[in-house]
């Protein structure tokens, strides 16, 4: 059973090649619960960067991409799609990530505000080639931009939500 | 005694492990309108509408009491419209059920032929049938599960097995008390919940099958569709705003009221004869007759003005009353004004919270027995610039049709042909959050977020040596939290002696792709990465009846000792 969820755990992670879990394999005495964890402090991270999640480039990423990206991934760990009872919160846990990285990625003002957290691009540059239009889009955003940037920032630290935290703590105990 | 209709069957959890058969059991969808009722399931290939034994499709939502057996709209033969409005026949249940008796919708109800009586004291309303002359007392999940036991034999007498899990839809605008009486309902039947779906996003994932089926390679095309749905039936009004790509539909956002043809139809009433609430206030077998002899010629003139301009109504109601009236389209659109505009605002509003412009939508679906109305199709194609409406669709039928195609999908069948290789991701219809800083409504899970979701925030108290706190969870968009539904309360005890504003209380709430919500709440001091106490986890809804009293009562026994304050995030 062990090995079982184990290894059903290592093929979820597969499509997300941020998750290196080549040195985790090999504890098969360990309980379901710990390889949980263990799945949290390895994405924990690598949770900054949200392009990994949804296995996309930052640099060349459109907005198609990430639509793509996101269905795919949604197809693939959405619950209702997973059929093994002893899968569900798993896939439930990858698929809130999933959703977060694309609320982020797909609203071209967040996404902007990220990518310069990353140092991927400066300020000013995000800012050519944008309509008018998308400017003032952006101003009233920033607000919201910020706010969630912090709570993204939180959740780095601590390492997923705090009810997993609390929920995997209580059974180890 | 005749033997009761339904069986009381434990509610909720009731696991379906006595699965023998090899074959996952499909489950029928099934739609509970206000005025219809239809089942469908997936047979295989397609959708098919089950049929009652007189062949029809779409079967009354009503239960008659006589004698001791009730009979409902599934298998009674109905001699004539009058005798359902005798005063012996319940409908509109889905208007009344989970509501107290100081809802204004409840208090709507009482025009109508039966008895609906209000204490206005915030506990459910009394609701009676004629039987013999005596006012005999049900309740709507009562109806509502006897009427879902002649749905479940008409189903299992056609596909020769037996029933058990099923999908239904309901308004987007039901709180989750609502939901948990509709389950109820469907317990008392011996049904168990698969899903219930709002109905838009029924129609979404139907929606979602036709794009499929349409060009069912585009699974690796970033391009989605983007609909507007629109929904309008007897009850309730409902929009959905969907993007489709690849089989997967996603619900952006969701708006929902109680306005329906109900209202079009009791506005018209009042126009045709002014002062008849307070005429058949006393509920009289007379007064009764008199009101269902206005309410059938009303409801056939609606009807009739959606293909005339005009209609006469003629009608003896006894007494000496007598309406002989010619009444115009326009004059039915004047009388509904403010209704339209309800309707148009709602679609307005979805729109925006969708961030979709009106130029995005590639269709604009309207369904719903509202939709056969003309000023209702006027209303959504205006606000779309003229845009046909999209033409797939049974408007009567596509929710259920929805529902079948999420049977078979969340029973876990598999179509050769993909066509159920469909995937809805559904999104919270109401913000969810819990009483904090005074008595303001924190969400913490905003309306329109995806499910599944996840959300905690950081709490304290707000007195020095509080060792008790109080988690009041409500549901809605109100600032206040008393403008807000009430979904339950727990106390958390046992928190370390402080100076206020240390303890951090962590509430975390947690909705599943099922759409349970389980809010988990602990106390961490600071500098400690243990709980301080062990982690409660709680399923809501746990209110019953009456839950605004048990605020007033909380207020009373606790005033602000057990208040919770917001915690500025560190970042």
């Amino acid at each position: 059973m062990n090995t079982l969820s184990l290894s059903s755990n290592i093929s979820i992670s597969k499509p997300v090649h941020c998750l290196p879990f080549s040195n985790k394999q090999h504890k098969p005495s360990h309980m379901k619960f710990v390889v949980v964890s263990c799945i949290a402090t390895k994405v924990k991270s690598n949770e900054k960067n949200l392009y990994n999640i949804l296995s996309l480039s930052p640099k060349s990423a459109t907005m198609d991409d990430i639509k793509r990206s996101y269905r795919s991934m949604a197809l693939q760990y959405h619950p209702d799609i997973c059929h093994d009872p002893s899968m569900k919160e798993e896939c439930t846990r990858m698929f809130v990530k999933v959703n977060a990285a694309y609320e982020t990625l797909s609203n071209p003002m967040l996404r902007a505000e990220y990518d310069c957290e990353l140092g991927l691009r400066s300020r000013m540059m995000s800012n050519v080639g944008v309509s008018e239009d998308e400017k003032w889009r952006r101003r009233w955003q920033e607000q919201v931009g910020g706010l969630k940037k912090r709570s993204l920032r939180r959740m780095g630290q601590k390492g997923g939500s705090w009810g997993n935290r609390m929920r995997t703590q209580n059974m180890k105990d | 005694m005749a033997e009761p209709a339904y069986t009381v069957a434990s509610d909720s959890e009731t696991t379906g492990e006595e699965k023998s058969s090899a074959f996952p059991e499909i489950a029928i969808g099934v739609d509970i309108g206000t005025s219809q009722c239809s089942v469908a399931v997936w047979n295989g290939s397609q959708v098919e509408l089950l049929k009652n034994t007189r062949n029809q499709k779409m079967m009354r939502s009503y239960v008659t009491f006589k004698e001791d057996i009730p009979s409902g709209g599934v298998s009674s033969q109905l001699l004539h419209e009058h005798d359902l409005l005798s005063g012996s026949t319940i409908f509109n249940m889905k208007r009344l059920i989970g509501r107290v008796d100081t809802d204004p919708v409840v208090h709507a109800s009482k025009n109508l032929p039966f008895l609906v009586q209000t204490l206005d004291i915030g506990v459910r309303p009394f609701i009676a049938a004629l039987v013999n002359n005596m006012w005999r007392s049900t309740t709507p999940e009562e109806v509502l599960a006897i009427f879902l036991v002649e749905l479940r034999a008409m189903a299992e007498a056609q596909l020769k097995r037996p029933i058990r899990d099923v999908v239904l839809t309901v308004p987007v605008s039901f709180s989750r008390f609502q939901l948990t009486r509709i389950e109820r309902a469907c317990a008392m039947a011996g049904l168990h919940v698969l899903r219930l779906m709002p109905e838009p996003t029924a129609v979404a994932l139907l929606y979602g099958q036709h794009q499929q089926q349409a060009s069912p390679d585009n699974t690796d095309s970033g391009s989605e569709k983007i609909a507007l749905i629109f929904n309008m039936g007897a009850g309730y009004c409902d929009v959905a705003v969907t993007a489709t790509a690849g089989g997967v539909s996603q619900i952006k956002a969701l708006a929902g009221c109680t306005i329906g043809g109900e209202d079009l139809l009791q506005n018209m009433m009042c126009h045709l004869l002014p002062g008849s609430q307070s005429l058949f206030k006393n509920h009289g077998v007379k007064e009764i007759k008199s009101m269902g002899l206005l309410r059938v010629a009303t409801q056939d003139a609606i009807h009739r003005l959606s293909s005339q301009t005009n209609v006469q109504v003629d009608v003896d109601l006894g007494d000496g009353l007598k309406i002989c009236k010619v009444i115009d389209r326009e004059e039915f659109e004047e009388v509904n004004k403010s209704l339209f505009e309800k309707c148009e605002s709602l679609i307005i509003q979805c729109l925006q919270d969708a961030k979709v412009e009106v130029e995005d939508v590639s269709d604009v679906i309207i369904v719903g027995g509202c939709s056969l109305i003309p000023k209702v199709k006027n209303v959504v194609t205006n606000i779309f610039k003229g845009k046909e409406p999209y033409k797939g669709m049974n408007p009567l039928e596509a929710a259920v049709c929805g529902a079948a195609v999420e049977g078979a999908v969340a029973s876990g069948i598999n179509d050769p042909f993909g066509n159920l290789d469909l995937l809805t991701i559904q999104a919270t219809p109401h913000a969810i959050g819990i009483r904090a800083n005074g008595n303001n409504f924190i969400p913490l899970i905003p309306r329109n977020s995806t499910m599944p979701a996840r959300k905690d925030v950081v709490f304290t108290t707000t007195h020095d040596n509080q060792t008790e706190a109080l988690i009041i969870v409500y549901e809605g968009e109100g600032k206040k939290a008393e403008e807000n539904n009430m979904l339950g309360y727990f106390k958390i005890s046992g928190i370390p002696r402080a100076a206020k504003g240390v303890p951090e209380i962590n509430v975390c709430m947690d909705i599943d792709a099922a759409n349970v919500l389980r809010v988990l709440a602990g106390v961490v001091m600071p500098g400690c990465r243990q709980p301080a106490i062990p982690v409660m986890e709680v399923r809501m809804p746990t209110v019953d009846d009456g839950h605004g009293w048990c605020t007033e009562a909380l207020n009373r026994s606790y005033g602000g000792r057990l208040d919770l304050v917001t915690v500025e995030k560190k970042a």
